[in-house]
C-alpha cells in the first residue's frame, strides 16, 4: 500500500475547500491545513508538513495563488498543485507546481487526480491515466509523463 | 503715361551705380519694376551690411514703412521675435554663398503685424563676375500659410480623433474580455459549487434509491461542468470540439472505481460544433453512456462488471452520427430512470433536430444519432 498524501488546502471558497476536504480524506489522504489568503497560506506552510498543496490562483486578497506556488517551491518541502477556473492565469513556468487540475472538475476526475498524483509522488513515474482536465506543467510532462 | 516722348540717358536702364538718385525715368524696365504689384527691393552687398538700395511702392505697402525709412538698412528689421531662426540662417548662407534663395519666413510690418514672405533673392552680377547687387522679391502668401496650416490642424484633429476613437475602442475590447473571463470563471466556479453540494447532500442520505438519483443528478451536472471546462480552454469560445468532449466523458466515467472491467472502444473523428449546440449535444452523449454504464452490464460473479462500450462520432456527408453501443443485456432493461433518461434524449434531439435509432446489436444495444451540422470549418481549414 503506498503511503496517503497530507494535502494543504488554499482555497478562499469553504464549500469547495469542504468538499474538497471530504474528497481527499475519502480517497485515504488527510487534510493537514486549510487557508484562503496568501498570509494564511504562507504561514501554514511553516506550521504544516504537507506533501502537496492544492492552491486556487484567486484567493481572499486577490489573485496571490501564484506567489504562494512560489513561497512554497522555494521551501522546498511539499509540492503544488494548482486548482483553478482560470489556467490561463498560471505562468508558462507553472511557478515549479507539477500541473493543474480546471475548475470546474468532477468528483471522478479528483479522485482520479489523487490516485495519478500519489504514484506520481511516491514511486514516480505514475501509471494510471491521466484525469480528464489534470494538465502537467512542462516540468513535470517530461518527467511524468515523456513522448514515446 | 507720357514716357515715350521723355529722352533720358542711354545707360539710364542700367539704374546707375547709385540708386538713390531717381535716375532711368523713362526706361520701361525700370517703370515696370517701381509700379508692379510685386514687391521688390535690391540691396548692395559692396556696402557696409549689404543695405537697402532700392524698394519699390509695392515693398513700401506691403511693409508699411516709408522709404526714407527703409533706404540704408539691412532688411532684417523684417524679422521678429516668431520669425523662424533656421529660414534666416538660410538667407544668411545663401547671400554669403552668392546663390539664389526661395524661402517662406514669417515677417513683421511697421504696426508689428505680421505676414507670410515667399521671399527670392538672386545675386545680380557684372561682366566680370562680380555681385553688384542681391535682387529681392516678396510675395504675401499669409492666406496660403493660413490654410496650409488649416490643413494641418485638420490632419492633426483627425489623426488625435482617430487615435482617441482607437483607444475607446480598444479598452472596450479590453473590458469585454475581462468580463467574460471573469463571467467564465463564475459560470466554473458556481458549477463546481453545484457539483459540491450535490455530493455533500448525498453524503447524508442512506436510502439507495435517493442516493442513485442524486448521483445522477451530478453526473449530468458534471457533463455540463465538462463543457464549460472544454469551451473556454479553447481560444474560439464559439466552437466546440466534440470528440474531445467524448474522450474527457468516458474517461471520467470509467475511472470510477469498479469500473476496469469494462473496455471503452473510441472512434473519434474530430468534430467541431457551434457553441449552443455543445450543452444539449454533451447532455445527450452523457445519458446514453452512462445509461449503458448502468444498466447494460450485469455483474459478473467475481463481482466485477466486464464487457465493452464503444463510442463513434464520424460526419459522414455534412451530417453529425454518434453511435454509442454495449455488448451487455440490451434495452429490455430499462427502469424508470432510464425513462426519464430517454425522455431527456428525445427532447434534446428534438432541440438539435436529431434523428435517433435504437438497434437491438444482439447482443447488446446500439443507438445512432444523426443531425446536421454546418460546422465545418475545422475539416476544410486545417
Amino acid at each position: 500500500m503506498t503511503e496517503p498524501l497530507k494535502v494543504l488546502i488554499v482555497e478562499d471558497e469553504a464549500l469547495l475547500a469542504m468538499e474538497l476536504e471530504s474528497l481527499v480524506e475519502e480517497a485515504g489522504h488527510s487534510v493537514v491545513g486549510w487557508a484562503t489568503s496568501s498570509a494564511e497560506a504562507r504561514s501554514m506552510v511553516e506550521s504544516t508538513d504537507a506533501d502537496i498543496a492544492f492552491v486556487d490562483i484567486h484567493l481572499t486578497d486577490g489573485p496571490t495563488g501564484v506567489d504562494v506556488a512560489h513561497y512554497i517551491g522555494e521551501k522546498k518541502r511539499s509540492m503544488v498543485v494548482f486548482m483553478t477556473a482560470n489556467p490561463k492565469r498560471i505562468p508558462d513556468h507553472f511557478a515549479g507546481a507539477i500541473g493543474v487540475i480546471a475548475k470546474p472538475y468532477t468528483m471522478n476526475g479528483l479522485t482520479s487526480a489523487l490516485r495519478y498524483l500519489q504514484e506520481g509522488m511516491r514511486r514516480p513515474p505514475p501509471v494510471s491515466t491521466r484525469p480528464a482536465g489534470f494538465t502537467l506543467s512542462p516540468a513535470f510532462e517530461a518527467v511524468w509523463a515523456p513522448a514515446a | 503715361m507720357d514716357w515715350k516722348r521723355t529722352r533720358e540717358p542711354d545707360d539710364a536702364w542700367h539704374m546707375t551705380d547709385d540708386l538713390h538718385v531717381e535716375h532711368g525715368k523713362g526706361d520701361p524696365f525700370a517703370a515696370a519694376i517701381r509700379a508692379t504689384r510685386m514687391s521688390m527691393i535690391i540691396t548692395d552687398p559692396r556696402r557696409p551690411d549689404n543695405p537697402i538700395v532700392f524698394a519699390n511702392e509695392a515693398f513700401l505697402r506691403l511693409t508699411g514703412y516709408e522709404r526714407h525709412e527703409v533706404l540704408g538698412k539691412n532688411c532684417r528689421f523684417l524679422q521678429g521675435p516668431k520669425t523662424d531662426k533656421s529660414a534666416v540662417e538660410h538667407i544668411r548662407t545663401a547671400i554669403a554663398d552668392n546663390a539664389d534663395v526661395s524661402v517662406d519666413i514669417l515677417n513683421y510690418r511697421k504696426d508689428g503685424s505680421t505676414f507670410w514672405n515667399a521671399l527670392y533673392i538672386s545675386p545680380v552680377s557684372n561682366h566680370k563676375g562680380e555681385v553688384q547687387f542681391f535682387f529681392a522679391s516678396q510675395l504675401d502668401v499669409s492666406d496660403r500659410k493660413l490654410s496650409e496650416h488649416r490643413m494641418t490642424a485638420d490632419k492633426d484633429r483627425f489623426e488625435r480623433a482617430v487615435k482617441e476613437r482607437t483607444a475607446e475602442l480598444e479598452a472596450a475590447l479590453e473590458a469585454q474580455t475581462t468580463l467574460l473571463h471573469e463571467v467564465d470563471h463564475r459560470v466554473k466556479n458556481n458549477l463546481q459549487m453545484i457539483s459540491s453540494l450535490i455530493i455533500m447532500q448525498r453524503r447524508t442520505i442512506k436510502d439507495e434509491a435517493t442516493r442513485h438519483s442524486l448521483t445522477t443528478m451530478l453526473e449530468r451536472i458534471e457533463a455540463l461542468s465538462t463543457v464549460h471546462r472544454r469551451l473556454y480552454q479553447s481560444k474560439d469560445v464559439s466552437r466546440f470540439d466534440v470528440s474531445d468532449f467524448a474522450k474527457d466523458l468516458v474517461t471520467d466515467l470509467l475511472t470510477a472505481s469498479g469500473r476496469s472491467g469494462i473496455e471503452p472502444k473510441l472512434e473519434l473523428d474530430p468534430i467541431v460544433i457551434s457553441a449552443e449546440k455543445a450543452t444539449p449535444v454533451a447532455l445527450m452523449v452523457n445519458e446514453l453512456v452512462t445509461n449503458a454504464l448502468k444498466h447494460a452490464f450485469k455483474e459478473g460473479p467475481d463481482g466485477t462488471t466486464a464487457g465493452r462500450i464503444g463510442i463513434k462520432m464520424s460526419q459522414p456527408d455534412g451530417h453529425f452520427k454518434i453511435e454509442v453501443s454495449d455488448d451487455g443485456v440490451g434495452m429490455a432493461e430499462a427502469n424508470g430512470d432510464a425513462s426519464f433518461g430517454m425522455r431527456l434524449i428525445k427532447s434534446l434531439a428534438r432541440q438539435l433536430h436529431a434523428d435517433i435509432e435504437w438497434h437491438d446489436a444482439g447482443p447488446g444495444t446500439k443507438v445512432v444519432i444523426s443531425m446536421p451540422n454546418e460546422q465545418q470549418q475545422k475539416r476544410t481549414l486545417s
